[in-house]
């Protein structure tokens, strides 16, 4: 401003400065309120897209997370499931070695036969294991068993597998990473309640089990096969879970640094605001004197 | 010269500080009054013809034209700012960075999503999917239907800034009449001029203008942007509404704003034609239906993606059935769920209800890249929209800080130039008393000349 300074701009320009003071100090005010430092898009638009992006990565990151956790409780039942039927096939195989022996009578046979009978019944139970309602070696389904009960008119040793055939997968990776479930059960169990059965039969029949025994050997191989299939699956899920985790952490120190304002600073800064504010209030006292103060006419 | 003329020097010394004083005790009272400009007496020396003394030629004003004309543009520019920048932060208000927001019930939505890929045969699972899908069509419905209300709101206001307009206009016509009778004979009126410009500063706020002063004494007022007239002399030329050929977001006509001529015919106003008139338009017809129309394209970029995945020919519902359309709607405004039977979103590929490999693939729609947003994902266009609004906001802010504050310096340089100091107007009222003082003393000493030469006679 140049020139002549007249009484109504000194006022004008007090209240001015007065006005942008008090603005600044509400903006300061809200931010320590909030403890934001972006209350609305204008308040930094880049950084709140930023934050509308991580955010959706954290939430994404949190469902994921569900999953991982999810995953881990099928693949946990099934591993105890498999150690279950490993040691149902380990009996049973002893059981056939028992009965190859010459000495072996047709009779004994056929009375072993019956636990035979029982440990198939039994296997085929833990094919059939659910949790919250779906078969964790039927593709998690929740229907239908996908094995046919061994007393069920239907059974038949050769496919008593009727679940789906495909496995199952969930999503575990913001790139659509997916990891398999479930293996479909026929890959699983067939094998071995179909060397059951033959044994079983064939003790029956009263006569010594032979190539049964290197069946039943071959079947526990397929179901120890799975169960390290199942726990390193479990690992490689444990270990996403733990990438996870610390994505979100690092997610949510993201969006902090964009979003959090320095508290200490933030007060400090209205502090300030708040001095000044009082240091130009008292200036305006002055105001109050005029030449009308100092000349008599 | 005679006797006489100390005397009838003496009678204009008086007259003319007593006119000079009363010039200082009007700017004394109107030291407060808005619009008012300084007025100083000007003096001259009255010649031989008129018996001597002086004599006032004139009370002027302190104006400087240039300055007037910068800040009547600058007042429009400020307008037009203050009223942007409160809008736009109104809008910006719809996209917020806390939730509820359209983003927060995306992501709310995609959550559902991966539980349902996971537990495909879980009717709650599947019902809770449909009903963050619902939360989202409305959020974004809601959106929607607020940028309509906001653009219906800008329309409504453009006709009462235009009533108003036109009422300053009046004003000003009937001053310029006032003002060319009351200086025809010579006088200047100042104080109607004070309120001519008054209401020229109030009508800059209106649509951006220039002025052209004839020599008479009146003011033409024309539009800054297209010249044409709005105020010739005392008559004036209204401000009209009417309907335009253009549909709002509400799918109702926008109105029209032109200027009526003599002849009847109405000539519509430019695209932006100033003042807050101007920034009405522009954010009812640029920002207001942009960002209507972004929304749009990720209103159908949502259901389209997200369709082509239920829909396609290899995917079943619970029921083994094919699924049918997610979302339908032609835009932000309609978007709405189309299932709602939870048995119908198809999670499998083929036979097994069991099956999740469609859940899956509609996963995939999270951070696919779209065609209709121009390869941006769906969370990544929303952001930025976010963004877009909010720079708006932020600009809108800061030229409208700037602009004030580009105004209170020419208002601070006018009223250096025409504003009264009491210091100034009191210097002046003691210069004036001084030189009543001293004419009145001339006076006295005259008639004592008198009086000695009657004595004299006597």
């Amino acid at each position: 401003m140049v020139g002549r300074v007249t009484q109504s701009s000194l006022v004008r320009g007090f209240i001015d400065h007065v006005q942008a003071l008090q603005r600044r100090s509400a903006e300061a005010q809200e931010q320590v309120r909030t403890q934001k430092r972006i209350n609305a898009p204008s308040d930094d638009p880049g950084g709140a897209a930023r934050a509308t992006r991580l955010r959706s990565e954290d939430n994404d990151l949190r469902a994921l997370q569900e999953t991982v956790g999810f995953g881990l409780s099928i693949l946990g039942a099934q591993d105890a499931s498999l150690e279950e039927a490993e040691a149902l096939l380990t009996r049973a195989r002893e059981l056939a070695v028992q009965h190859a022996n010459e000495l072996v009578s047709p009779s004994e046979r056929q009375q072993s036969a019956i636990e035979v009978e029982e440990i198939e019944r039994e296997l085929i139970r833990l094919a059939n294991t659910r949790v919250a309602g779906r078969y964790i070696f039927g593709g998690l389904s929740t229907g239908d068993a996908p094995f046919v009960a061994y007393d069920d008119p239907g059974f038949d040793p050769n496919t008593p597998y009727v679940g789906p055939a495909d496995p199952f997968r969930v999503r575990t990776g913001r790139d659509g990473e997916t990891t398999r479930l479930t293996t479909p059960g026929d890959d699983v169990f067939g094998e071995a309640i179909l060397a059951l059965d033959n044994l079983r039969q064939t003790l029956l029949a009263g006569t010594a089990p032979s190539a049964e025994i290197d069946e039943i050997a071959t079947a526990a191989d397929g179901l120890r096969l799975e169960r390290a299939s199942v726990g390193a699956r479990s690992r490689g899920l444990a270990n996403r879970g733990e990438e996870i985790l610390s994505s979100i952490g690092a997610t949510r120190e993201a969006i902090g640094e964009i979003e959090d304002i320095d508290l200490v600073e933030a007060i400090m800064d209205l502090q300030r605001l708040q001095s000044a504010l009082e240091a130009t209030m008292l200036s305006g006292q002055t105001l109050q004197r005029s030449i009308v103060d100092y000349v008599r006419l | 010269m005679s006797i006489f003329t100390p005397l009838s020097i003496g009678r204009s010394a008086l007259l003319a500080h007593e006119r000079a004083i009363s010039t200082t005790g009007q700017n004394i009272a109107n030291a407060e009054t808005p619009g008012y400009r300084r007025q100083t007496t000007e003096f001259a020396p009255q010649d031989e013809r008129h018996g001597y003394g002086v004599r006032v030629v004139a009370v002027e004003q302190a104006v400087d034209r240039f300055l007037e004309a910068q800040l009547m543009r600058q007042e429009s520019h400020a307008a037009a700012a203050d009223l942007r920048s409160d809008i736009l932060d109104r809008v910006q208000d719809l996209f917020p960075v806390e939730e509820p927001s359209v983003h927060g019930s995306l992501d709310a939505f995609w959550g559902a999503a991966q539980r349902f890929a996971d537990r495909p045969e879980d009717l709650a699972v599947r019902g809770d999917l449909i009903a963050r899908a619902e939360e989202l069509a409305a959020r974004i419905r809601s959106v929607a239907s607020h940028l309509g209300l906001q653009q219906r709101e800008l329309d409504e206001r453009l006709g009462g800034e235009a009533d108003e307009a036109n009422a300053v206009l009046a004003r000003i016509a009937a001053l310029n009449g006032e003002i060319v009778a009351a200086e025809a004979g010579g006088e200047r009126a100042n104080e109607l001029r004070d309120q001519r410009q008054i209401a020229l500063s109030e009508l800059a706020g209106y649509v951006e203008v220039q002025t052209r002063e004839s020599e008479n004494g009146s003011i033409d007022v024309h539009l800054q942007s297209s010249g044409l007239s709005l105020v010739l002399g005392s008559d004036v030329q209204q401000l009209v509404r009417g309907v335009g050929s253009a549909t709002g977001l509400d799918g109702n006509p926008l109105s029209t704003l032109g200027v009526q001529l003599g002849s009847g015919a109405v000539i519509d106003l430019p695209a932006n034609p100033g003042g807050r008139i101007g920034a009405l338009l522009i954010l009812r017809d640029d920002d207001l239906a942009g960002h209507a129309a972004s929304l749009d394209a990720f209103a159908l970029a949502l259901r389209d993606s997200v369709n082509a995945v239920q829909t396609d020919p290899a995917a079943t519902d619970l029921d083994g059935l094919p699924g049918g359309d997610f979302f339908s709607g032609s835009g932000a405004a309609n978007l709405t769920v189309n299932l709602s039977d939870p048995r119908g979103l198809a999670a499998a590929v083929g036979a097994n209800p069991a099956d999740n490999r469609n859940a899956l693939a509609l996963l995939d729609v999270r951070e696919a890249s779209q065609a209709g947003l121009a390869g941006a994902n769906l969370t990544d266009f929303y952001a930025g929209l976010q963004a877009g609004v909010g720079t708006a906001a932020r600009s809108a802010r800061d030229e409208a800080t700037l602009a004030s504050s580009v105004k209170t310096s020419l208002e601070g340089q006018r009223n250096s130039v025409s504003g009264v100091s009491l210091e100034e107007e009191f210097t002046d009222l003691i210069r004036f008393q001084r030189g009543f003082q001293a004419a009145a003393q001339l006076i006295s000493v005259s008639d004592r000349l008198l009086q000695d030469l009657i004595g004299l006679v006597r």
